[in-house]
């Protein structure tokens, strides 16, 4: 259960103050697959960038599996997110360095698993994506659509209650997002509670709900409905 | 430890990281072979005299009068020092103790000609000589007032000589030589009365610089020197003392120079002093490139991978685990640098032994090398170590 009520999230620079979130209330419950959509600079990202723990914000409440994320310190924040979130990023965000397997170790290097315990685990969520293959590729070696499942892969490997994806399938062509979303939903399936941003309205309608942003704040959400009709 | 994945990404920056690991190897080679080279200036430098320098001093008198008459100037003059209070002994001398200057000869063990000559660095002093050096028999006797006689060509080899325990050891492989007759190339004899502790002679770079040999002959023409041994502490007050006593308007001679025995060993060991300076300058210099190569290779790649240090944020990592990630990033670095630096020292020092007839290189010196080019290493990626650990988690989601 993700739950946060009147979250306010202000960044400054020296000239102004964006007030990305303003009382932003949002409950999302176990086991859903919300998409989050609205125009650009309403906040998406930085609605998910709280959710995910990866910024901090300025006032109200943020409780995730009943855990106060106010008061954790940046180290618990950093446990939190390898132990219960796992994150898609547009760009893939893939470790060049490191081949496919070891990209998915990195997460679970941090977590402090035994090498037995993450091959089990890589060779699980390869298996998954359907890229056990590939392990020794590196991401230059792979087309955008590998790319992103290795990082879904990577996302899954800690086995985390949240996937927090920011247009996951915003770098890809109709076909790999497609199959993207078909992995996403399948993982849903499985219980894994999913929050997308998306442009996509095709991919949105899948969503079991929309939540539609909107200058900071969610303006409306619809269960199985579409996010136009939302708007309307 | 993640040190498999940290060196597949090492390899995948080989050139920086190849530059930086030989630079640490070059540091390594030079700074072990400089400390090494060092370490032998100063334990030259810091060899004890023997003698009790501190308290020495010298003075020179030249006469330059028609009817200067040089044996009883010298009886004066000694009598003159002698007298001044504080003064604990006075004799004339041939040569300065570690001053670059001296006189030398051959001695041999029998008169057979084929017998081996040894080199020793001859002091032709009076009755006071050993005492105004501080130096002490450990056997035998000093030479006698009745024995000295003056320098000249038909005395150059005396009746009786004391030598020091090196020099002893040198030509009987023995210290208990006292009552053995020594050799002059020419077949001239002396006994051995007298046998005294170590001391240096005249040169500091000599091979036996403690092959030291006293003869027991008085100066005389117009250029004499005096060898003055004071009580501690009174050394520069009687240097100009000295100085005065012996400078008497219209007696046809003048104090050229009065030194102390310091100034000689003090100028003698300057070219070591200088060389250890340039070359501590010379290891600072590399040390600190070193280190500015370390940190600058280091804010390459902590800035060429602020994308990926974001991601690894987001995905679990903690601030520790990203310092922790560059450190063993730049132990392996180091590792590398250092070990190819090891063999490289010895392969210089062979080098250097070949070209400069020096001795090998000591182990230890490359060790202490390691472990300060792994400690240099450690202490210069810190800052850019922190610096990647402050990237914010949210760089993951703002970058593209
Ligand atoms: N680090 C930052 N510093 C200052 N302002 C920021 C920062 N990050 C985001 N903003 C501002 O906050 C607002 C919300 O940005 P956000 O990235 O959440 O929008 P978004 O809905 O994700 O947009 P898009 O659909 O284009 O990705 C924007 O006005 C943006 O300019
Ligand atoms: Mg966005």
């Amino acid at each position: 259960m993700l739950e946060m009520q009147n979250v306010v999230k202000i960044y400054r620079t020296d000239l102004i103050e964006t007030h990305a979130l303003r009382d932003f209330n949002l409950r999302v419950a176990d086991g859903e697959f919300v998409a989050v959509t609205g125009p650009s600079g309403s906040g998406k990202t930085t609605f998910l960038n709280v959710a995910g723990l990866l910024e901090g914000f300025e006032s109200g409440s943020y409780r995730l599996d009943g855990k106060n994320i106010g008061e954790l310190d940046d180290d618990a924040r950093s446990r939190t997110r390898n132990q219960k979130i796992g994150f898609i990023f547009q760009s893939f965000n893939l470790i060049p360095d490191l081949d496919v397997f070891d990209n998915i170790d990195v997460p679970l290097r941090y977590r402090g698993f035994n090498a037995a315990e993450r091959r089990r685990r890589i060779e699980r969520v390869l298996e998954l994506v359907g890229l056990a293959s590939r392990a020794r590729h590196v991401p230059s070696q792979l087309s955008g659509g590998q790319q992103q499942r290795v990082a879904i892969a990577r996302a899954l490997a800690g086995e985390p209650r949240f996937l927090l994806a920011d247009e996951p399938t915003g770098n890809l062509d109709s076909l790999m997002a497609r199959q993207i979303m078909d992995l996403l939903e399948e993982i849903n399936s499985r219980g894994t509670t999913i929050i997308m941003v998306t442009h996509d309205p095709e991919l949105a309608n899948r969503a079991h709900r929309n939540v539609h942003v909107m200058d900071g704040q969610v303006t409306d959400f619809h269960a199985f409905e579409s996010p136009l009709a939302a708007a309307v | 430890m993640e040190i498999r994945p940290i060196l597949s990404a090492m390899m995948r920056n080989r050139s920086g990281v190849l530059l930086v690991g030989l630079q640490i190897a070059i540091t390594l080679a030079v700074a072990a072979n400089a400390a090494f080279i060092i370490q032998q200036r100063l334990e030259k430098i810091g060899r004890p005299s023997g003698v009790d320098a501190a308290n020495m001093f010298y003075v020179y008198s030249y006469g330059y009068s028609p009817s200067y008459d040089s044996k009883p100037t010298l009886a004066a003059d000694l009598d003159t020092l002698r007298r001044l209070p504080g003064v604990l002994a006075a004799s004339s001398t041939n040569g300065m103790l570690l001053s670059g200057g001296g006189s030398a000869n051959s001695y041999q063990a029998s008169a057979n000609t084929k017998a081996p000559q040894i080199p020793g660095n001859y002091f032709e002093i009076g009755e006071q000589g050993l005492n105004a050096l501080g130096v002490k028999l450990v056997a035998g006797r000093n030479f006698r007032a009745d024995e000295l006689t003056y320098s000249g060509l038909d005395n150059l080899f005396p009746k009786q000589i004391i030598v020091t325990r090196t020099m002893a050891k040198a030509l009987f492989g023995d210290e208990r030589v006292v009552g053995r007759l020594v050799y002059s190339p020419t077949g001239d004899a002396a006994e051995i009365i007298g046998v005294t502790q170590n001391m240096m002679g005249s040169w500091v770079d000599n091979r036996h610089p403690e092959n030291v040999v006293f003869h027991p002959i008085l100066q005389r023409g117009a250029r004499l020197t005096y060898m003055v041994r004071t009580e501690p502490g009174r050394r520069d007050e009687l240097m100009a003392r000295a100085e005065k006593a012996l400078s008497k308007p219209g007696d046809g001679r003048f104090v050229v120079w009065v030194h102390s025995q310091e100034h000689y060993i003090k100028n003698s060991y300057r070219s070591d002093r200088r060389m250890v300076v340039f070359l501590w300058t010379m290891i600072c210099l590399m040390v600190g490139v070193t280190a500015l190569g370390i940190v600058g290779l280091a804010t390459f790649l902590v800035n060429a991978r602020r994308k990926q240090i974001g991601t690894r944020r987001a995905i679990g990592a903690r601030r520790i685990d990203i310092v922790r990630y560059f450190m063993v990033e730049n132990g392996l670095l180091t590792a590398f640098g250092v070990i190819a630096g090891a063999g490289l020292s010895f392969l210089f020092s062979y080098w250097l032994s070949n070209m400069f007839a020096l001795p090998p290189l000591k182990l230890r010196f490359v060790l202490w090398g390691i472990a300060a080019l792994l400690l240099l290493g450690q202490m210069a990626v810190f800052i850019p170590a922190r610096r990647a650990a402050a990237v914010p988690p949210a760089l993951a989601t703002r970058t593209v």
